[in-house]
């Protein structure tokens, strides 16, 4: 009796202790960030065109980006949660790739895609467009690696609606644009929403993809991730910190809207 | 607006759930499909619906053959077993939206919906939305949504198996005015006899894919012509017996039973069925038999009686007469004890054969011994 008490103890205690270290470890870091700057210097900092242009780019991608994964994403994820189909399994290893892959990779790969020898490139240098090194080109990564998270939870939450309410909208003679409009659009939504703020909070951290595609032009295509290593590699670390510290607002601020939708989504009790 | 099925045979994999499957619906029928569960009922109905392709057959609504009309375009109202209402809607927005896939005007809507909550007795809760309503309230809100677009069939799978037995007597009734009042067709598949009894113009007995008997309740219930439908409508008393001697209008037959301890011969009124020499089924409903203290009629048998029950007003005795076990039905007033040896009486014409003119039927009715028998 008493061994298992002690046992029970010391299962405890190793519990509250790693998690202590680990929720330590995050708060230690964040803070050790914050105080070194002052918030003097931060808005110092925030008002200079650097920092300014870096934020002004990384929204306008970001939000491009969430704006073509809807539209191009959606369709996609419609598909595969509501059809079975040869092939469907393929296209989920090739929906899982950009997730699993490092991004640098990601990058490298759509660099020699859109480069003039490239298979895109040659298309593209005959129509005079020109992806590599612009904004476009960070539209581009960024679209290639957050779009699959949009995808799979918009999939995820269409494939957890109940079949027979489908089967029961088809009975009551309802189209299959009805049917989307009606039903799999609201039940859905969480789901989308969700996806929608992970794809855009993806974005705006990717790096490694956006650097090989679009590089690190100032203020052209140095998005805030870019700058923030740019600057921290030359010394600048009071530039650095503010930029990070915005992206940390970002990332603190979607969490908030992500935790806010899916507690409404429990009060509502019905999936999405 | 009636239902026709020719031949329907569906698999899943190897797995042959319904097999050459054959019904005919009549307009303004309630049809009720009784059955095991997972002998294929939902598929059936599923195929009906046009949620699921046949794999052969034919499928006729209102005499147009609809293999290759989607399940938007086959007129059919569905309830399913778990109501299906969406969860996003109100009561009155779930019956609106079969309504708003059509031209209708909103005026129109209204009306539509008002008239059908006004059916089923919910115009109260036309604001709730399903998870403020209970089992039967939503079950209500669901046919009401399958029969506010007026459509050619009705199809229920199962729809009162969710609901507890006082809700579901109830919603039977319900169920039953409202047909009768909308005039609809309705195909019905359960497992529940008592549904059947209740609803039921005609019923279907579905096993091994295959429908093995239509007709009323009654009908099917004295002679059920195969042993399956005979054990499943809960018919006891069934005899395996074999022939012994035959005249001009009664037979003699002896019973085969595994546990059976002395030979037991009893008079049976004649049957065309006897022709056959071998095996063959006889049932004796429990109103027939008769207990008494002195022996009476043209059969009697010394037996023991091993249970009582209470069944309303009647009790359920049953007889063990050498190793078999009969089941009789007294009056309430009747004073036999346990273990009391007694007399069980019946007359000749009290026995009779489980699958009277089975030579009509065809060759996979394999339960029907005499069929087997008379080979």
């Amino acid at each position: 009796m008493r061994i298992t008490l002690t046992r029970g103890l010391f299962f405890d205690l190793f519990i509250a202790l790693t998690s202590g270290l680990f929720f330590s470890l995050i708060a230690v870091v964040l803070f050790a960030m914050v105080t070194t700057t002052s918030l003097h210097e931060f808005f110092h900092q925030l008002r200079s065109p650097v920092v300014f242009s870096a934020v002004w780019i990384s929204l306008q991608t970001s939000f491009a980006v969430v704006f073509l994964t809807f539209f191009f994403g959606f369709p996609i994820s419609y598909l595969l949660a509501l059809n079975h189909f040869k092939g469907k399994a393929i296209l989920e290893t090739l929906l899982d790739f950009p997730i699993v892959m490092p991004p640098l990779i990601s990058g490298l790969a759509l660099l020699i895609f859109l480069s003039g020898d490239g298979l895109a490139g040659r298309i593209l240098n005959h129509w005079n467009i020109s992806l590599i090194f612009t904004k476009k080109g960070i539209i581009l990564a960024q679209l290639f690696v957050a779009a699959p998270f949009f995808i799979k939870t918009a999939k995820e939450s269409i494939g957890a609606i109940p079949k027979n309410l489908l089967a029961a909208s088809a009975t009551l003679s309802a189209s299959k644009f009805f049917s989307f409009r009606r039903l799999i659009l609201p039940l859905s939504k969480t789901g989308i929403l969700a996806g929608l703020i992970m794809a855009w909070a993806r974005a705006l951290g990717e790096f490694g993809a956006t650097a090989m595609v679009a590089g690190c032009i100032p203020r052209q295509t140095e998005t805030i991730t870019i700058a923030i290593y740019m600057h921290a590699m030359s010394g600048n670390l009071e530039t650095s910190t503010a930029l990070a510290l915005v992206l940390m607002v970002f990332s603190f601020c979607s969490l908030l809207v992500f935790r806010a939708i899916f507690k409404k989504k429990r009060e509502n009790g019905y999936y999405a | 607006m009636g239902i026709t099925l020719e031949n329907i045979s569906k698999s899943f994999g190897k797995h042959g759930i319904l097999k050459n499957l054959s019904l005919a619906v009549a307009a303004g029928e309630f049809h009720v499909i009784l059955g095991p569960s997972g002998e294929g009922k939902s598929t059936l109905l599923a195929i009906v619906a046009g949620l699921l392709p046949p794999d052969e057959g034919k499928i006729f609504i209102a005499a147009r053959e609809v293999n290759r009309v989607p399940a938007q375009k086959r007129g059919i109202g569905f309830v399913f077993q778990d109501y299906a209402l969406f969860p996003h809607l109100t009561s009155f927005e779930n019956i609106a939206y079969g309504l708003r896939t059509g031209s209708l005007k909103k005026k129109e809507i209204r009306t539509r919906v008002d008239r059908y909550l006004e059916l089923v007795g919910l115009a109260d809760h036309q604001n709730k939305y399903p998870d403020m309503l209970s089992g039967g309230q939503k079950q209500r809100i669901a046919l009401a949504r399958a029969l506010a677009t007026e459509p050619r069939v009705l199809l229920l799978d199962e729809p009162l198996s969710n609901l507890d037995a006082c809700l579901q007597e109830q919603l039977r009734t319900d169920l039953r005015m409202i047909q009768q009042k909308t005039g609809v067709t309705t195909l019905y598949v359960t497992h529940n006899r008592a549904d059947a009894t209740a609803l039921a113009d005609r019923v279907s007995i579905l096993h091994q894919g295959r429908i093995e008997r239509t007709g009323s309740l009654k009908d099917i219930f004295r002679e059920p012509e195969t042993q399956f439908v005979a054990v499943f409508l809960g018919v006891t008393n069934i005899l395996n017996a074999r022939l012994s001697s035959l005249n001009e209008n009664t037979a003699e037959v002896c019973v085969i039973h595994p546990g059976l301890k002395q030979n037991l011969k009893i008079k049976v009124k004649k049957h065309p069925v006897f022709h056959r020499e071998k095996e063959f089924s006889l049932c004796i409903h429990p109103e027939k038999i008769r207990l008494r203290e002195t022996p009476e009629g043209e059969n009697r048998f010394l037996g023991r009686i091993v249970r009582i029950e209470i069944d309303g007003d009647t009790l359920e005795v049953m007889v063990d007469i050498s190793g078999i076990k009969l089941k009789a039905v007294m009056p309430k007033t009747s004073a036999l004890p346990l273990e009391k040896t007694v007399w069980i009486c019946f007359e000749a014409d009290a026995p009779h054969p489980v699958c009277e003119g089975c030579n009509r039927h065809p060759d996979y009715l394999r339960d029907c011994r005499c069929r087997i028998a008379g080979k």
